[in-house]
């Protein structure tokens, strides 16, 4: 039904191959019981896609990934979203393991990046605080130099699967001057450090938990900053890109979903002797419906091209597909629950 | 070999932009530029002189054929020939209603129809105007009632059209008529051409909200006009199918568009109406309580909104024509842009409007009216958008029937 076009043979067939794995490998019984597990992750599924090539699809052949490319990387993306497939993808691939790559050092990839590659580690990115918004300014965990180390003190909220996760990038202070911007900088932390202390925030959506981390006089080596010393603030912005067209994604596979599950319902349901399916109302809102998941498709698919291509436009093109996919994904959403009428809230 | 294909490319920007620079008006893209009244002989002589010239260079006439006039040009040079007409401010060749005749040609023409008629649309040298809507059968178009009644080799029409825009520059025209009082719904149909100079064939000018004196839309009466049977196009009482191919390719889902990269952008006519770049001007220029309405982030945002509505509709334009042209696509997806660049084109004329205040109740011929009143005759011009080409409850229809399955009621 949604229509798919621009897509490479290669790409058709990792689309496929993604949509029969996820069917078979996480349907919806394993995702309550993910749901349901304090961690919600399953080792023994993320081997299975580490042996399909997904952690590192898009790192270069000798990191042990296979050298495609961001838009390929959208295609598992829509698919995981589709599935609602809980666990650490997002978190290890998109909001660590891209970073590492722009920005780590040659001996910083080869630690890290195989073993991403390989399912042999989880990682996730430790941002946001109090404010819980992505604001220099508001940004205070400390770094404290101390010989050829750093010490980490303060405290992390809405990070997500970190107790999932081996190891964290963690975003910390280690100046403060005039800009806030300057003076931040990204440490590959590990997770199991003493000092570290781990505990559920209780979100909505149990298929990505998220956590508040605190770091108690956290040791970290030099060698693990990644990018400049103070220099943090535009890796963010960069991570904060790509996250944002791979979450435009991820929307466009729930949406697409929910849509294709509320038109099959409208055909099967019947009141007053017809198949709700009839009726005007409904259908016009199933119209506006797949306009939306269609625009939606189409800015995000063009916001993952330039993201891609580093194209002139990329900042603009994946903040509006951001804007509208998550718009569109609430109107589609909220239009399923309404249109299923009374199984749609229990 | 890139390179060379890169400098082909770069030689034809050149090319056009050479061709443009010597073929538009004078003082053409100037406030010094003075625009002929639409639909006026001035206006019909000026676009049958200029798509001419643009045929004769290459320029339009995508996606046809070549043995019935058609142009053949890779997507790569019919994106950079789009591009230079684009950048001059849409001088885009008018062949106007014309083109839903060539894809319902193409698809159901006989070889002699094909040969005739389509040759002189691409080069604008005819222009067509639409015999579809009647008084009583509007959104219900298979219940039209102008009858055609077959005498000898000659159909013979009598009834009455209405809301046909180009009615007074027409030529030629079709026409969707009842050819059986027995035939079952949607097989008493008939699809023909008709020349506008044959007897018995009369129009009148229809007045609309704008209360502009040239009207756009009029009415076509038929009093015994006759036809020659060789200008019904597909079988008698297959009218209805041979009118759903014009009706897609109105919306903006036929291929002849798809070919030119105009899928889904029917909205040609509603972008004219102003666009985002406009709202914006004329934010920063208007004052109001003290401030620009530039500085209002309420304003702002809503601008932006639409900005990414439009962002959104070209690329989804820009898929759909993908898909038509690798036949993934009926055709019918079109109307979604139909739907939503008409919808949104009657919010930014409210938004206009809106930014003006007090100002907006002011029409064409008061000297304080913002923009000669241009901003109040579009917002009224854009209510008529949502009706004409299938309102957009029918285009909606179209779309969970056609496209997600969903049952008739």
């Amino acid at each position: 039904m949604a229509i798919e076009i621009g897509l490479k043979e290669e790409q058709v067939m990792l689309k496929k191959m993604a949509r029969d794995f996820l069917a078979t490998e996480t349907p919806k019984t394993f995702v309550r019981q993910m749901m349901a597990d304090e961690v919600g992750h399953s080792p023994e599924k993320w081997r299975k896609m580490a042996e399909l090539g997904w952690q590192g699809l898009v790192f270069p052949e000798q990191y042990g990934g296979s050298a495609m490319t961001f838009r390929d990387l959208t295609i598992l993306c829509e698919e995981m979203g589709r599935a609602v497939m809980p666990g650490p993808f997002y978190s290890t691939v998109v909001l660590v393991g891209l970073p590492l790559l722009d920005f780590g050092t040659e001996s910083q990839k080869k630690e890290f990046l195989p073993k991403i590659a390989s399912g042999d580690m989880v990682c996730t990115l430790a941002v946001l605080e109090e404010s819980g918004d992505l604001w220099a300014d508001d940004l205070h965990l400390k770094a404290q130099k101390r010989g050829n180390e750093y010490v980490l003190t303060g405290n992390k909220l809405f990070v997500t699967d970190a107790k999932a996760a081996d190891y964290m990038l963690v975003v910390a202070r280690t100046r403060r001057t005039e800009n806030p911007e300057d003076g931040i900088t990204l440490f590959m932390v590990n997770a199991r450090e003493w000092g570290i202390w781990i505990e559920n925030m209780v979100v909505m959506d149990q298929t990505r938990k998220q956590y508040e981390v605190r770091f108690t006089n956290v040791p970290v080596s030099s060698a693990n900053i990644i990018g400049e010393l103070h220099g943090g603030w535009k890796i963010l912005q960069q991570i904060a890109l790509k996250a944002s067209a791979a979450l435009a994604a991820e929307m466009v596979g729930v949406g697409e979903q929910a849509m294709e599950m509320t038109v099959a319902y409208l055909k099967d349901r019947k009141q007053f002797d017809v198949v709700i399916g009839t009726f005007q109302a409904l259908k016009h809102r199933a119209a506006d419906m797949l306009i939306a998941m269609e625009y939606s498709r189409s800015l995000m698919e063009w916001a993952a091209e330039c993201v891609k291509e580093n194209h002139d436009d990329v900042a603009m093109a994946v903040a509006m597909a951001k804007s509208y996919c998550g718009d569109s994904l609430k109107f589609v959403t909220d239009s399923g629950v309404q249109l299923h009428g009374g199984i749609g809230f229990t | 070999m890139v390179s060379r294909e890169k400098d082909k490319l770069e030689a034809l920007r050149q090319e056009v932009r050479a061709f443009l620079s010597k073929n538009l008006p004078e003082k053409w893209g100037t406030p010094a530029y003075k625009a002929p009244e639409p639909g006026s002989p001035e206006a019909i002589n000026l676009s049958k002189t200029f798509t001419k010239k643009l045929y004769d260079a290459g320029y339009t006439g995508f996606g046809v054929p070549a043995q019935y006039g058609g142009v053949e040009r890779p997507p790569e040079e019919r994106n950079i020939i789009r591009t230079e007409l684009l950048r001059q401010g849409f001088p885009l060749p008018f062949v106007g209603l014309g083109r839903l005749v060539v894809d319902t040609l193409l698809q159901w023409g006989t070889e002699e129809q094909k040969k005739r008629f389509i040759p002189s649309i691409l080069n604008g040298q005819v222009h067509w105007i639409e015999g579809f809507s009647e008084p009583n059968a509007g959104s219900d178009l298979a219940g039209v009632q102008t009858m055609g009644v077959k005498d000898g080799d000659e159909w013979v029409i009598n009834g009455q059209k209405c809301w046909t825009s180009g009615w007074d520059y027409g030529e030629w025209g079709f026409l969707l008529c009842k050819t059986s009082t027995t035939a079952p719904r949607h097989r008493n149909l008939s699809f023909f051409l008709f020349d506008c100079s044959t007897k018995g064939f009369s129009r009148r000018p229809l007045r609309q909200m704008t209360g502009e004196p040239h009207a756009q839309y009029g009415e076509l009466f038929f009093d015994d006009m006759r036809i020659p049977k060789d200008q019904i196009v597909g079988e008698e009482g297959r009218g209805w199918y041979v009118a759903m191919t014009t009706l897609i390719a109105e919306r903006g889902g036929g291929q002849v568009g798809a070919a030119a990269g105009e899928a889904g952008l029917m909205g040609r006519m509603v972008r004219s109406l102003g666009g985002v770049d406009d709202l914006i001007e004329l934010a920063k220029k208007t004052k109001r309580y003290g401030q620009s309405v530039w500085d209002d982030a309420t304003f702002r945002r809503r601008i932006a909104q639409f900005a990414i509505e439009n962002e959104a509709q070209r690329a989804y334009g820009v898929r759909l024509g993908m898909m038509i042209r690798n036949r993934t696509a009926s055709g019918n997806e079109a109307s979604m842009t139909k739907v939503t660049r008409t919808e949104q084109g009657k919010r930014m004329g409210d938004m206009a409007c809106e930014m003006i205040g007090a100002y907006s109740q002011l029409v064409r011929g008061d000297e304080r009216a913002i923009e000669e009143g241009d901003l109040v005759f579009n917002m009224l011009m854009s209510r008529g958008t949502t009706i004409y080409m299938g309102t957009s409850e029918i285009c909606r229809n179209i779309l969970s029937e056609r496209i997600l399955g969903l049952p008739r009621g």
